[in-house]
């Protein structure tokens, strides 16, 4: 690792702090793009390919391979990472970082800046937590505030500022979230674990860590209201659940209500026992009830139903719609003349 | 939203398609004739102008030509004025293949609802249709065949054609019609019959018989009212037993099913009235103090239309009723065998006059089916067999091309 571009980093990384941040990575990346020389130089220096823990070199073997761990962010390359690490977490080997470091959290970098990298990683990471949207202020200064908040936020983590209190409070601020995303489905959890009791035995332990601290986290929303929830923001909005969908209806809310008649349940005449006990139709899941629906309705289908006054009143309004004795004019000639196959 | 039963009829194809007010029937039915009239005059004097030019240039061979034009008289031949029919011979000539139709079905055994179906079929099709364009014989095959398949009567068309013992009857010219038909009656398939209807108040009316009717009122309010009605129109009231009431609306539904079967379905009842009225109607002619007494149980005396109502029901009886079949019923036998004796020699007349009028354009069905199909028939079988026969070997080259790894060639233009 090369000093140069890591003081000018942090010079870089300094004023955008004053500036209040505002679209910081791309500040980062144009500062990244000036210091070509460098980082040229970087490059060529024969350190950078050198595993800081095995002192083997590039050069020496052309496979080898770097990763790091988002823990600390030291480089070790891939025989390394195998070596000390295929038995469970161990701490880090670099000297003066007694971090415990697991396996497969080990990845290769992005960046070859590992501040760069490092730097998007608590982005990533603080981004996922503040998700709030404009819609979700009141104002359009409110969202502001909120950004420049956030924006401070993720340069706490960055510069190492504050770092246990900005982490407990983002924590916080992500569990109240996930509360008031799913509250109705955090109450059923207690009754769910005990059945899963006896056949897990890690998966319990596993679950109920989070069950656990969610429920007390629950309980501590619910007693202190707003208080703990890692952040305030100003002029944001309450979450409101969006609305409950509506169970599908086929028929979009239309019905048969019959008019004339009233349906009984059974009927004693002897074609209806018959139908009722018939095993044909039994079979086939046909309900006797449909046949007693359905022949009262085509009974009194039209009963109030008057054929000349409904199409003299068709006909004499609405010139536009042309139902009734203009369509079948208009259609009759067109049949006799031209819509005929022959 | 709610849907009542009226609502729901509204929305059918038989409402909003095929419902009439008796003006409209008539101006239909004149505007059909006329049209169809100019179009066999025109096509006669044209088949006419060619005949004669034909017989000039070889007027020796003059034996077989225009196909069955030789033996029978047709229009062409003769050498008078065409005398087309009229509205009223059309509609006479139609009414009576309605009742060939009734006669077909039972010959076929087929469900009732088949012929029912055919017979609305026939008449929705000679509302925009002559019979001088297209022979009802043709057509009422067709039709019936469509009803088979339509009410779930299912049958193949070479067991359909069985049943027929002329030789002229075969599958082509079963199918042959088939698509025109579907344009004659818009693709509007369903037809509402008051069959069903009839059953349901049947059902509903026994119910009241026996006390158990759950309607508005109380059941044995209604079925003590129900127990008093009259034996006749403006009777005394009587005492009736369950048992004897129930007997009196079975028979009241029997008479009507059977008015329902025969005079309701060969009048214009299903162009003018909707299927409620009609069953209704069809009972009243059965039982009319009963029919009232359950038309008044539905819509209370003092309802705004309830005097339309019945004025209209009763007018749909009295169409019903006028009905020949219906007349004839109540005649003494002899008269009846005279009166259909008459009406036979009539409809013989006018199929003989339908015989010179028709149009010879649409004589021949089946060859006009074929000219429409890409196969069009080209006289002899064996220009069709070569026809056939290359097809199938350009398939089949066409085919194995294209299991080659590129496919098979891209077809030459020109």
């Amino acid at each position: 690792m090369s000093k140069q571009p890591t003081r000018a980093n942090g010079a870089s990384t300094k004023r955008l702090a004053e500036d209040g941040g505002a679209s910081t990575l791309s500040k980062t990346l144009h500062s990244l793009s000036l210091q070509q020389g460098p980082r040229a130089r970087s490059l060529a220096d024969p350190s950078s390919d050198i595993c800081p823990v095995c002192k083997s070199s590039r050069y020496l073997n052309p496979n080898m391979k770097f990763r790091v761990n988002p823990e600390c962010y030291h480089k070790m390359c891939e025989s390394c990472v195998d070596r000390i690490f295929s038995h469970g977490p161990a701490p880090c080997p670099i000297a003066g970082c007694a971090r415990t470091l697991r396996r497969n959290k080990f990845r290769e970098q992005t960046f070859e800046d590992l501040k760069i990298e490092r730097e998007v990683d608590i982005r990533k990471r603080v981004m996922s937590a503040m998700t709030k949207q404009e819609a979700d202020f009141e104002t359009l200064r409110d969202y502001n505030d909120y950004l420049e908040q956030v924006e401070e936020i993720t340069w706490n983590l960055i510069l190492k500022v504050d770092v246990e209190l900005t982490e407990s409070r983002l924590r916080r601020w992500e569990e109240h979230q996930k509360a008031e995303l799913n509250l109705a489905p955090s109450r059923r959890e207690p009754e769910s674990l005990p059945t899963d009791h006896p056949t897990l035995k890690k998966g319990v332990v596993q679950r109920k860590a989070p069950s656990a601290s969610s429920g007390s986290m629950l309980d501590t929303s619910a007693n202190k209201d707003d208080k703990d929830t890692g952040f305030t923001f100003r002029g944001l909005k309450k979450r409101v659940a969006p609305p409950k969908e509506a169970p599908f209806d086929p028929f979009d809310g239309w019905e048969i209500t019959p008019q004339y008649f009233v349906q009984q349940d059974d009927y004693e005449v002897d074609w209806y026992q018959t139908f009722k006990k018939d095993p044909a139709h039994l079979v086939a899941m046909w309900d006797v009830r449909d046949y007693a629906s359905r022949t009262l309705r085509e009974a009194f289908g039209g009963f109030g139903i008057f054929i000349e006054d409904e199409i003299n009143a068709r006909a004499i309004p609405s010139m536009n719609a042309g139902i009734g004795t203009e369509q079948a004019a208009v259609a009759a000639v067109m049949d006799v003349n031209m819509e005929d196959v022959f | 939203m709610k849907l009542t039963e009226d609502d729901l009829y509204r929305n059918s194809t038989q409402f909003r398609n095929w419902s009439f007010t008796s003006q409209q029937l008539a101006a239909q039915r004149l505007t059909t004739n006329i049209q169809a009239t100019e179009r066999v005059k025109a096509n006669v004097a044209r088949q006419r102008a060619h005949r004669a030019q034909h017989v000039e240039s070889d007027s020796i061979s003059s034996g077989v030509e225009n196909g069955s034009g030789a033996n029978t008289p047709n229009a062409v031949a003769s050498d008078r004025e065409v005398d087309c029919l009229t509205v009223d011979e059309e509609l006479k000539i139609v009414d009576d293949f309605c009742e060939r139709a009734i006669k077909l079905g039972e010959h076929c055994r087929f469900p009732f609802e088949v012929t029912a179906t055919c017979i609305q079929y026939l008449r929705r099709f000679y509302l925009y249709n002559s019979p001088m364009t297209y022979h009802v014989h043709n057509i009422s095959r067709t039709v019936m065949f469509l009803a088979t398949k339509v009410e779930v009567h299912n049958l193949k068309v070479d067991e359909f054609a069985a049943f027929f013992t002329s030789a002229s009857v075969t599958t082509e010219s079963i199918l042959a019609p088939e698509y025109m038909v579907m344009q004659g009656l818009r693709y509007n398939l369903d037809v509402r019959h008051p069959f069903r209807g009839l059953a349901g108040g049947r059902m509903e009316m026994l119910e009241c018989a026996g006390g158990r009717y759950e309607g508005p009122g109380s059941g044995d309010d209604i079925q003590a009212q129900m127990l008093q009605l009259p034996k006749k129109k403006n009777g005394p009231a009587a005492n009736w037993t369950v048992e004897n009431m129930e007997n009196r609306i079975n028979n009241a539904s029997f008479f009507a099913s059977k008015t329902l079967k025969e005079a309701a379905l060969l009048t214009d009842a299903y162009f003018l009235y909707t299927p409620s009225h009609i069953w209704l109607a069809a009972h009243l002619l059965a039982d009319e103090p009963l029919t009232l007494f359950y038309i008044g149980l539905k819509i209370p005396t003092s309802s705004p239309i309830y005097d339309k109502l019945l004025s209209t029901i009763h007018s749909c009886a009295k169409l019903i009723s006028s009905h020949r079949l219906y007349i004839n019923a109540t005649l003494p036998k002899e008269e009846k065998t005279a009166r259909e004796a008459n009406h036979q020699a009539e409809i013989k007349r006018l199929i003989g006059k339908l015989k010179m009028c028709r149009d010879p354009d649409k004589i021949d069905l089946v060859k006009l089916n074929q000219a429409q199909k890409r196969d069009a028939m080209q006289g002899d079988g064996g220009l069709e067999q070569g026809k056939a026969k290359r097809r199938k070997l350009e398939r089949e080259s066409y085919e194995k091309e294209a299991d080659a790894f590129w496919g098979p060639e891209l077809p030459k233009n020109g």
